[in-house]
């Protein structure tokens, strides 16, 4: 009889501990909702599957200066949600210290549908990815043990770490962890032109604008493959080298000469607000990127051979034609991705 | 009858007793820890980082400046051929020949047992590069402060042999960097297989120490030979850090390692 008694009073001080405990924060998985008119997923889901909270921790380092090693230099310095994650009016991007880089920052809208990173493809998987730009001395400078002890001594972080992930600790894993979610949610799939070829409201297309679709169809999809509009190649478009820079494109990985001055295709979703244009950001608007298409192709040994038909350099365009896949293009934009505060800063 | 009962009993008893005492003396249980120590040379003398090594095959004299590797997925091989392999995410190791303590490398909670073989690799293998940043843990930390991350072809160098040479045709000093890693068409992660001449026999009381000595001479002059003069082309140094001839470098390492001896001595 006495044990029974004691078992009535310890019972709900039990109940009353694991109260406590589911009185704590749970995360909350997220969907990742595959456009109908996306090439299939290429991100290792099930190996890091987002959460509301590791998406929020992804955001949160995604916008941190504090991760550069003059504290002012963010991912999102040169990935601007208003220009699809780009960086606006620079030829080529700046890092910590006004150091500057050789290359334009590209677009991160869509990572998760792309197998190959970095204008050279030095990455090629996007758990990776953030791992150059962050410790590149021209560009983040970032040092490992500097940034988890700082993470660590903010409450902020310590609070989104432990909500994020189960075993809660704070370090390279998880924090390159939240940051691939962050970035593979980063989906841009509603311009005009995903509601023309998903047959939504809102799918209209002009005359003109269905005319370049044709005539990039018939002219750039050869590169520009998917609704992704990239195929995930290197290639060298024939781009006069520079010889300030001399930019040796995917050679620098490889060091095989077929290599040389080949640079990745990038996607062209939301390229009527990623300007200026090309590895190096030469060209200002999408009517020089054209023109050089139609008239400056350079031709070299590692010239792309759809560039070179038989001694014919470039893509044959008429100022008719240029202006309708520029219109097309702009179908690409995606105003509701650019102005989407779940990406905001 | 009873006597015989009660005979039997002790004899049962007896033999249980003598079997029980046999067993213990021979189980070997508990885990204990093991000792990996690397000592690099070059060809067969030791290294002296700055000196000139003697020529290689292809008649060039090294300096060597520095060299460092990441050892990793550690596979011991028991004598029944059954394996320990030592927990991945843990099994990330720098050897660098200027920083003395990282030479020997200290594998805790080996499950004690007579191992007769121990295989390594050289770099991040495939398999946890895949698995994302699940494969890599938490060895980005030590990976950079070692300078062995790689900025520009993501990941790790797996190898980084520095310092200069000269040749016949190459008379000052010139200098030649030889990282390994993946790049954009090579994975370059290689694998070292050794059987001990001695076992490794791991108690909880006896830590035994696997002497390794690698001969730095095998990168370039191994089964595969390569030139750094030829390499040299434009006058710049001999920077092999990609191209065809990394896969052939990277295949070379496999030999490069061989054991002196097998310490078993009691903690």
């Amino acid at each position: 009889m006495k044990i029974n008694y004691l078992i009535l009073f310890i019972l709900p001080l039990m109940w009353s501990c694991s109260n406590d405990d589911s009185a704590e924060y749970v995360d909350v998985p997220l969907e990742l909702k595959v456009p109908s008119n996306f090439p299939p997923l290429t991100y290792n889901i099930a190996q890091n599957p987002p959460t509301e909270k590791g998406f929020e921790l992804g955001k949160k380092i995604f916008y941190d200066g504090r991760l550069s090693s003059d504290g002012t230099i963010s991912c999102g310095f040169c990935h601007i949600q208003q220009n699809a994650f780009t960086h606006h009016g620079h030829t080529v991007s700046h890092g910590v210290n006004n150091a500057s880089g050789t290359r334009n920052s590209p677009s991160i809208q869509n990572m998760a549908f792309q197998t190959q990173f970095m204008w050279d493809g030095a990455a090629d998987n996007l758990d990776f990815q953030p791992v150059i730009p962050l410790i590149s001395t021209i560009e983040m400078n970032g040092n490992f043990g500097n940034i988890i002890a700082m993470m660590k001594a903010d409450p902020n972080y310590v609070k989104l770490f432990g909500q994020a992930f189960p075993n809660k600790q704070i370090n390279t894993e998880n924090m390159f962890k939240a940051l691939s979610q962050f970035m593979v949610m980063n989906i841009s799939a509603n311009s005009r032109f995903d509601k023309y070829r998903r047959n939504e409201s809102g799918g209209t297309l002009t005359a003109d604008e269905l005319a370049g679709y044709s005539v990039f169809n018939a002219k750039c999809a050869t590169c520009h493959t998917t609704d992704m509009f990239t195929d995930n190649s290197f290639r060298n478009n024939g781009l006069a080298v520079n010889p300030l820079v001399n930019d040796i494109g995917r050679y620098r990985l490889t060091q095989l000469p077929q290599d040389y001055y080949k640079f990745k295709v990038p996607s062209l979703r939301n390229v009527e607000l990623t300007a200026p244009y090309m590895h190096d950001g030469r060209f200002g608007t999408l009517d020089a990127v054209l023109n050089h298409y139609s008239n400056a192709v350079v031709n070299s040994a590692t010239l792309d051979s759809v560039l070179n038909q038989n001694g014919a350099l470039g893509i044959p365009l008429s100022t008719t034609e240029k202006s309708q896949i520029i219109a097309f293009l702009k179908t690409l934009t995606d105003y509701q991705y650019i102005t989407d505060t779940r990406f905001s800063e | 009858m009873k006597n015989i009962l009660k005979k039997s009993i002790a004899v049962v008893a007896i033999a249980i007793t003598l079997v029980s005492c046999s067993k213990s003396d021979d189980a070997i249980t508990g885990t204990g820890a093991l000792k990996v120590e690397f000592e690099n040379g070059f060809a067969d003398n030791a290294l002296v980082l700055g000196s000139a090594t003697v020529p290689t095959s292809q008649n060039e004299v090294l300096k060597i400046s520095s060299v460092k590797y990441i050892v990793s997925n550690i596979v011991l091989t028991k004598e029944d051929g059954t394996t320990f392999t030592y927990p991945k995410d843990q099994s990330y190791f720098i050897v660098d020949e200027a920083t003395p303590s990282s030479l020997l490398l200290n594998l805790t909670n080996v499950p004690a047992a007579n191992y007769k073989s121990i295989k390594f690799g050289i770099g991040v293998d495939q398999a946890q590069y895949d698995l994302g940043q699940t494969g890599i843990a938490n060895f980005w930390t030590d990976a950079q402060n070692a300078g062995m991350t790689w900025s520009w072809a993501s990941g790790f160098k797996f190898l980084a042999f520095e310092g200069t040479f000269t040749s016949s045709t190459v008379t000052t000093d010139t200098s030649f960097m030889i990282h390994t890693g993946k790049t954009g068409t090579d994975y370059n992660y290689t694998e070292v297989s050794l059987n001990l001449p001695t076992n490794a026999l791991v108690r909880t009381n006896i830590t035994p120490q696997i002497h390794l000595s690698t001969d730095l001479s095998q990168i370039i002059d191994g089964t595969n030979k390569i030139n750094l003069t030829a390499h040299n082309g434009m006058g710049m140094g001999a920077m092999i850090m990609g191209g065809a001839d990394l896969p052939l470098i990277t295949a070379n390492l496999a030999a490069m390692f061989s054991v002196e001896h097998v310490h078993n001595d009691s903690n």
